[in-house]
């Protein structure tokens, strides 16, 4: 019942997301030439979309009515997992990408070397646990891989990583 | 040809440096495909960033290198604690770890490595002898042709990525549709920009493949909290001497089901998107249905290794000519390549060969030289392998994030490509989460600029949208579009059902029709050949009712 229900929403999510797509092809710019407008293409796979989506959400329903009624006769209803369950089975993703934002979200100001240290320290840390032996090892592993790999890239590569404001002014 | 070849090789052999790169390649692929969870695709992945500064021979080697490596790594964790490394060498485990566990582990893993090594080598030569064939039957093809050939492409990775098939189709509709953002290659007008200028340039490649792929791949790696601190493999093998002689006169003596195996590899491998996964299965399956000894399967037989590792790696080498003689990638890793040659400014396609001889030579040079670094490399690596399963896969992840990230960045100095691969890094977790394959969308993204391109080119062309089924290669595509989205039907239908017995002589059938119109008397002629198969398999199947 839950993974018809989460697949109805996902047939929903798409589909609002075709009408915004298909809304949003009538702005781009036609320039009169002979051949494939720019808009042709793009909305050829909207409409696809927008009916396989279409499509999904049907199956979706007739899934979730089955599952609705043999739950009804046999009254095995599991209980659905609370918010507060669901997203702790997403804890460590989450973190993943909390930290990865703030990783970019900082990187004009700590810069690829620095930046990158903490980032992998701190996930580090917030994966593998902040007892004193853990982090011991945290900071001599995000040290190491970190500064290997910038070494590489900067000297090696002659690839001109972010600076960061810190050690651009120092 | 010849010619070529000796220039080739000599670049390759008389350059310390290639060599030096290839060496670590395969020490590198084959640690990634020894690590669960870590695929060939990503051990390629991440090499990329590595190659930018490499000359386009040196770049292509070392990828090489990698996939090679990777798919005979898989062998070392599948037999030595029945956890496959890639799921290229899932078949392996079968045979592989009740040998390993009755005491013949370093027979087992010499086994593994000889058959790699044979398997490899049968599709080199294959390679050499097909690509350039197989590329002048590509000079043929018009745009409608190719439209057809990337219609294939695509149906088939939908119904081959398994699971539902709708969820398959929207996830291939949004790769083509993300392709579709920025800058219109033909009239160059902005598209689903939303007024942001960095958009404008559309989706670098490889930061949408890292967010997808390895982005994705990491974060359910470590989405289990104790599994995640935990090593990552809690059996360990012992010390391990790897029984080459033994290996050798006993996967010679199989000659028969190494050539078998090596051929279904290798027209897996040339199939668009059907990569080793499903090769070692089908080599294991139809090795089995042939041994005498089928109760032997199971409890540590031979055959049961030399099968799907044969395959596995033979698939690599049909993989290849795919993507040189026609530019379309047979599965992630040789989209990856692709997307390699591209940063240095080449386009593979059916002139590829011919545009670029001495680098499509180099790399199927490569390819051969790979499988002997494979077989030099595999006893160090084999020792390395056994430290490193004791490390936990959250160490891993943190620093292989941050490891994309600096990848990512040196594509193009953008940090912009940073952000692409953590919002393509979102949607592939949530796409995995919700058991949306995510092959279809990935080829979706590399083939979606080519797809409209070649729309665009026959459109321009000639506006009678009827040539897309008039014209014998495109209509050859359009119906091999057609089977293989009724496969998985077939797939599906139970034994007596019309489909079941209709669906293969009718397919038969339907393909020998091109053929006919391709005005040569030897393809009309294997039209004719199949219009008989179609006959005999269609009498067969009316009679077993």
């Amino acid at each position: 019942m839950q993974e018809a229900r989460t697949s109805t929403i996902v047939a929903v999510v798409l589909l609002i997301f075709c009408a915004v797509m298909i809304g949003a092809s009538y702005d781009i710019r036609d320039l009169g030439f002979d051949g494939l407008p720019a808009t042709s293409w793009p909305r050829f796979i909207l409409i696809l979309l927008a009916l396989v989506s279409a499509i999904h959400f049907i199956q979706s329903v007739i899934r979730w009515r089955k599952t609705a009624t043999s739950s009804a006769k046999n009254k095995q209803e599991l209980p659905t997992p609370s918010f507060q369950s669901r997203m702790s089975k997403y804890k460590n993703p989450l973190w993943c990408f909390g930290l990865f934002g703030l990783f970019l979200g900082t990187l004009d100001y700590f810069g690829m070397l620095i930046g990158g240290i903490l980032f992998t320290f701190l996930l580090l840390s917030v994966l593998g646990g902040w007892s004193r032996r853990n982090l011991l090892m945290h900071t001599v592993l995000s040290v190491t891989s970190i500064g290997i790999m910038w070494s590489i890239f900067t000297f090696g590569l002659r690839v001109f990583l972010p600076q960061g404001e810190i050690l651009g002014n120092w | 040809m010849l010619d070529v070849l000796i220039e080739a090789s000599s670049q390759i052999l008389l350059d310390p440096t290639t060599l030096f790169l290839m060496a670590i390649g395969v020490t590198a692929g084959l640690l990634a495909g020894a690590i669960p969870g870590f695929t060939i695709a990503m051990g390629v992945v991440l090499t990329l960033p590595f190659t930018f500064g490499m000359t386009p021979i040196q770049g292509l080697s070392t990828m090489i290198g990698v996939f090679v490596g990777g798919l005979s790594g898989g062998l070392m964790s599948g037999m030595l604690t029945g956890i496959p490394g890639t799921p290229s060498s899932v078949a392996t485990t079968f045979d592989g770890y009740p040998m390993a566990k009755s005491g013949r582990a370093g027979l087992a893993l010499g086994l593994g490595v000889w058959s790699s090594f044979f398997g490899g080598i049968i599709s080199a030569i294959v390679l050499i002898t097909l690509a350039p064939r197989l590329a002048f039957l590509g000079l043929e093809f018009g745009p409608w042709d190719y439209f057809g050939l990337i219609l294939f492409a695509l149906t088939i990775t939908v119904s081959l990525a398994g699971g539902n098939l709708t969820k398959g189709v929207i996830a291939g509709l949004l790769g083509l549709f993300a392709a579709t953002i920025g800058e219109d290659e033909i009239n160059g007008v902005a598209r689903f920009t939303f007024e942001f200028d960095d958009i404008r340039q559309g989706f670098a490649f490889l930061p949408v493949l890292i967010g997808l792929f390895a982005f994705s791949q990491l974060l359910s790696d470590v989405e289990d909290k104790d599994a995640a601190r935990a090593p990552l493999m809690k059996k360990t093998a012992g010390r391990v001497t790897v029984d080459h002689l033994g290996a050798i006169k006993l996967v010679l003596s199989h000659w028969v089901n190494l050539l078998r195996s090596s051929m279904i590899g290798i027209f897996t491998g040339i199939l668009p998107a059907a990569g080793s996964s499903i090769s070692n299965i089908l080599a294991y399956d139809q090795a089995q249905k042939a041994a005498k000894n089928r109760d032997e399967f199971g409890k540590g037989a031979v055959d049961g290794i030399i099968a799907p590792e044969s395959a596995n790696n033979a698939t690599a080498g049909g993989s290849l000519i795919t993507m040189m003689a026609l530019g379309i990638p047979g599965d992630v890793v040789t989209a990856v390549m692709i997307g390699a040659l591209m940063i240095h400014d080449i386009v593979p396609g059916p002139s590829f060969i011919q545009d670029e001889p001495i680098l499509a030579y180099g790399v199927i040079i490569a390819f051969f030289l790979a499988h002997f670094f494979m077989v030099i490399l595999q006893s160090f690596t084999l020792r390395i392998f056994l430290h490193i399963t004791r490390v936990p896969m959250y160490t891993l992840v943190a620093v292989i994030l941050a490891y994309c990230s600096i990848g990512v960045f040196s594509l193009h100095n953008v940090s912009f490509d940073m952000w692409v691969m953590l919002g393509f890094g979102i949607i592939g977790y949530v796409l995995k989460k919700l058991d949306f394959p995510l092959a279809p969308m990935i080829l979706g993204v590399v083939l979606g600029k080519l797809a409209e391109v070649n729309l665009a080119r026959a459109v321009s062309i000639s506006d009678d949208l009827t040539l897309f089924v008039t014209r014998p290669w495109s209509l050859f595509f359009v119906l091999l579009a057609v089977i293989s989205v009724i496969f998985p039907f077939y797939q599906n239908a139970t034994e007596g059902s019309k489909i079941a017995k209709f669906y293969v002589p009718v397919s038969v059938l339907a393909l020998s029709a091109p053929l006919f119109l391709m005005e040569s008397p030897f393809r009309a002629g294997v039209g004719g050949l199949l219009i008989f198969i179609s006959v005999f398999l269609a009498i067969k199947s009316l009679r077993s009712r």
